[in-house]
């Protein structure tokens, strides 16, 4: 188990690398100047370049890469441009929120995503089955800033019952509750579909196989068979997709945190590369890029919890 | 079934409470002003952004204030000046009960100390020369200062009333060093800082010794609410649902498709200003081929039609614009009125018909083989997508084919300094003709900000003259002739004036909107709750 967990950690590093080197070429292909950010809309042509100088902006992208991959490796992501406060310490504010809301998203639209899927399964051909294929389709097709402004049209606007306008404070407070109720559930919709669907699909292939039949033999109770020995079984591709759809939700957190002005690493990402703040623009992706890769880890480690051969 | 029941009951149960919870939003003495963007620091000499000023006009003060008028100077941290015979010193006497917000006693060194900060090269300020010819400014007292310049600067009052000028605390500056207005401020104002999270939200709360607010208010300290939380929201739903729904008492960025129904909301009230000193418009490199041509100008000013543009692109609530600034400014020459440009498409097209630029197979005008086809700089965003698509459409009606390059701002202010193309769209703010000409039209700011390579030495001497008048006549006469000659050789196309409106809670009584610098707020001392 040890070997694979390293095996896996190892297998990180690469990536990491090309994630380093795609974020700082990538930020270096956009338009924005980092030197008109600290000079101000006002400066001179003179002033603009003597702060490229001093950022060393002028120099061959390749060294400045290297100084920035050095500085990465000493645990230095750099000053933001705007507030000069370190990188780290800024993304280190922002990481709380984005895990509570993706926690928050997580710990209704998995449950669900399942239950529904397990329940079309269990009700396959009726109408049960085919309202959730339909709620799945519909999840999946609504784009994350689509139900966001409904949501925040409808609940928050006319029906005047949640708050929208940022982070209320902790989750375990009262105020901090309600604030994340409709970014959890803008961001938990678009997961409920592939997770009903693929949950769905899993079990109906477990139905048919022999250990089902011989519990249902037994005179085990349907639940039972359905939970212990359907939906037991079934765990690893939901389990899958469920990684690659957290994935998913660190993008779809971009736009949640905009929309509902959410103050986590996606809002800061998308403000750094729009005010050109390199630096932080930098670590903010760095660090999405990171809890992809943390989480498909999680991900791989799980299997091996959930069917002990894939660890040998 | 008395399982499912038990489990709605409970679900039911839930919501009731994360509702309950969720109570009021905001406890009744703090208002939170949603916003669309914030500003890079809050440094006073360092920024030029609107959402800068904003926070600064509350966090700090001026030794001079400007009236709702944008016309009257009243007084500030200064209880009265003087201004000598050659009109080169001007002697300030201040308050001597002013404290920062640290309780700090404020004196004339801290006002020295303020100017010269903002005029030291090393701060790099890029609004240096709204301080004037500075020759010296010195503290003759605690409570007098002398401002010397070296030649008469007419606009110096005005200038002085703007955020650049606010007075800090030289202590503060040095122990924050780079810090400063990034992680504290410690000012004059009526508000103090409490903390900037960049991008999220400001918070500022009352500054409880405060008592020397500008006559312009009917309180003058403290302020009225106990603590003010400017969020950002960039989508304009959510600050528009905000401001409905009370989780946000006060904004100034209110979608303009919005107004209708915050208009028709009993729970919103919408604060208007009739002045409208923030223009924008579409400015000619005008060395440019084709563009250089003062009819082609003349032609592509006509073909625009800001009535149209005000109408359907933002609802009726901006004001076309014919004129490069407010024909309310101060100094705005009336003699200018009847000479505006105004659309007339049929004209336009007679006019470049007779400059020889013939329309082609194609609709679009050419002359010696060369096209009628400027190329346009701009921002990205929604104004600016719908202004360039709207002027390029009117262009065509013409035969020019006005090609749009918009960029991010923070891109736009690099690639506008280049001479890579024929015009340019942006807006700004200004308190008076001569705070916009100087800005604009000096021959000194070629390339930027006088994007136009505009260069006249008739009108930098006029410039000049307006700058250094002694009186009000003068410097209104120079100024006055200055505008007439842009107008004549249309420089611009200007497209409308943007009057302040601000959306306010029915909690909260009445305020005035002020537009100092496009801050509809301004001190903030009227906000307070009624209800």
């Amino acid at each position: 188990m040890t070997r694979y967990i390293l095996s896996r950690l190892l297998s990180a590093i690469p990536v990491l690398f090309g994630v380093l080197l795609f974020g700082f070429l990538l930020l270096k292909l956009t338009p924005g100047d980092p030197a008109t950010v600290v000079g101000g809309p006002m400066a001179t042509p003179e002033v603009i370049e003597a702060i490229r100088r001093e950022m060393g902006l002028d120099k061959p992208v390749v060294w400045q890469f290297l100084v920035y991959v050095g500085r990465v490796l000493q645990g230095d992501l750099g000053y933001s441009l705007i507030s000069n406060t370190r990188v780290l310490d800024e993304l280190s504010e922002a990481f709380g929120p984005t895990v509570e809301l993706m926690l928050a998203c997580l710990v209704w639209s998995i449950p669900l995503g399942i239950g529904l899927g397990t329940l079309a399964a269990a009700y396959r051909g009726t109408l049960v089955d085919r309202l959730v294929i339909a709620i799945s389709v519909v999840g999946v097709s609504m784009p994350i800033f689509f139900v966001g402004l409904l949501l925040v049209q409808y609940v928050g606007y006319y029906w005047n019952l949640l708050p929208f306008l940022g982070r209320g404070g902790p989750v375990w407070t009262g105020q901090g509750l309600a604030h994340i109720v409709l970014p959890a559930v803008a961001l938990g919709v678009f997961f409920i579909g592939p997770v009903a669907r693929m949950t769905r699909a899993a079990c109906l292939e477990t139905f048919g196989q022999d250990h089902v039949r011989t519990a249902r033999a037994k005179g085990v109770r349907e639940t039972r068979v359905v939970l212990r020995h359907v939906l037991a079984n079934a765990m690893i591709p939901i389990v899958t997709l469920v990684g690659l759809q957290i994935g998913f939700l660190l993008g779809g957190a971009i736009v949640t945190e905009t929309i509902f002005s959410w103050p986590g690493v996606g809002r800061l990402a998308v403000g750094a590369i729009l005010s050109s703040d390199l630096p932080l623009a930098q670590g903010a992706i760095l660090m999405l890029a990171i809890g992809f890769i943390l989480t498909n880890l999680a991900v791989d480690l799980l299997y091996a919890v959930l069917d002990p051969r894939l660890a040998r | 079934m008395p399982r499912l029941r038990s489990l709605c009951r409970g679900l039911a149960l839930g919501a009731g409470a994360v509702l309950a919870l969720a109570g009021p939003a905001l406890a009744q003495k703090s208002v939170t002003i949603v916003r669309e963007v914030d500003s890079n620091n809050y440094d006073p000499h360092k920024s030029t952004a609107r959402a800068a000023s904003e926070a600064l006009f509350m966090l700090a003060d001026t030794l001079v204030s400007l009236d709702y008028d944008m016309a009257t100077i009243r007084p500030g941290l200064a209880t009265s000046w003087a201004v000598s015979d050659d009109k080169k010193t001007y002697t300030f006497k201040l308050r001597d009960d002013v404290t920062f917000c640290d309780g700090k006693k404020m004196t004339a060194d801290d006002v020295v100390y303020s100017f010269k900060r903002w005029l030291d090269p090393a701060t790099r300020s890029p609004v240096r020369w709204r301080a004037g010819p500075v020759d010296d400014i010195v503290a003759v007292d605690p409570t007098t200062v002398e401002y010397r310049l070296k030649a008469p600067f007419s606009e110096m009052l005005y200038q002085l009333t703007q955020s650049f000028a606010v007075v800090v605390d030289k202590s503060d500056v040095e122990k924050l060093g780079p810090d400063f207005g990034v992680k504290g401020l410690n000012g004059t104002g009526p508000f103090c800082w409490v903390d900037w999270k960049p991008r999220n939200e400001m918070r500022m709360k009352k500054n409880a010794a405060y008592r020397w607010g500008p006559p312009i208010y009917d309180n003058k300290g403290p302020a009225q609410v106990d603590e003010i939380v400017w969020k950002i929201a960039p989508e304009d739903n959510t600050r528009l649902a905000a401001i409905m729904t009370g989780q946000s008492q006060i904004t100034q960025y209110v979608p303009y498709s919005g107004m209708a129904p915050i208009r028709a909301n009993r729970t919103v009230k919408l604060v208007e200003s009739k002045e409208a000193f923030w223009t924008y418009f579409i400015g000619f490199k005008i060395d440019k081929e084709g563009v250089n041509d003062p009819e082609v100008r003349k032609a592509m000013v006509m073909a625009v039609d800001q009535a149209a543009i005000a109408k359907n692109l933002f609802f009726g609530e901006v004001n076309p614009a014919y004129s490069y600034i407010s024909q309310d400014a101060l100094d705005w020459n009336r003699k200018v009125d009847a000479e505006l440009i105004r659309t007339n498409v049929a004209e336009a097209n007679r006019i470049l018909d007779a400059a020889g630029w013939a329309r082609g197979a194609d609709g679009f005008r050419t002359k010696d083989g060369r096209k009628l086809s400027p190329l346009l700089y701009s921002f990205t965003g929604s104004t600016w997508q719908k202004l360039s698509e709207a002027v390029q459409g009117d262009l065509r009606k013409i035969g020019v084919d006005m090609r749009v390059q918009l960029f991010d701002a923070t891109a736009a202010w690099g690639k506008m300094a280049t001479q890579e193309f024929d015009a340019f769209g942006m807006s700004y703010p200004y308190i008076s003709a001569g705070d916009a000409l100087n800005l604009y039209f000096r021959s000194a700011n070629i390339p930027t900000p006088n994007r136009m390579n505009f260069k006249e030495a008739k009108v930098d001497r006029l410039l000049d003259a307006g700058m250094t008048a002694t009186t009000d006549a003068d410097r209104a006469a120079a100024y006055g002739e200055v505008l007439e000659d842009v107008h004549r050789q249309a420089l611009w196309i200007p497209l409308y004036h943007e009057p302040m409106k601000i959306a306010v809670s029915a909690k909260l009584a009445p305020i005035k909107a002020h537009n100092n610098y496009g801050c509809g707020l301004y001190k903030g001392l009227d906000i307070r709750y009624v209800q």
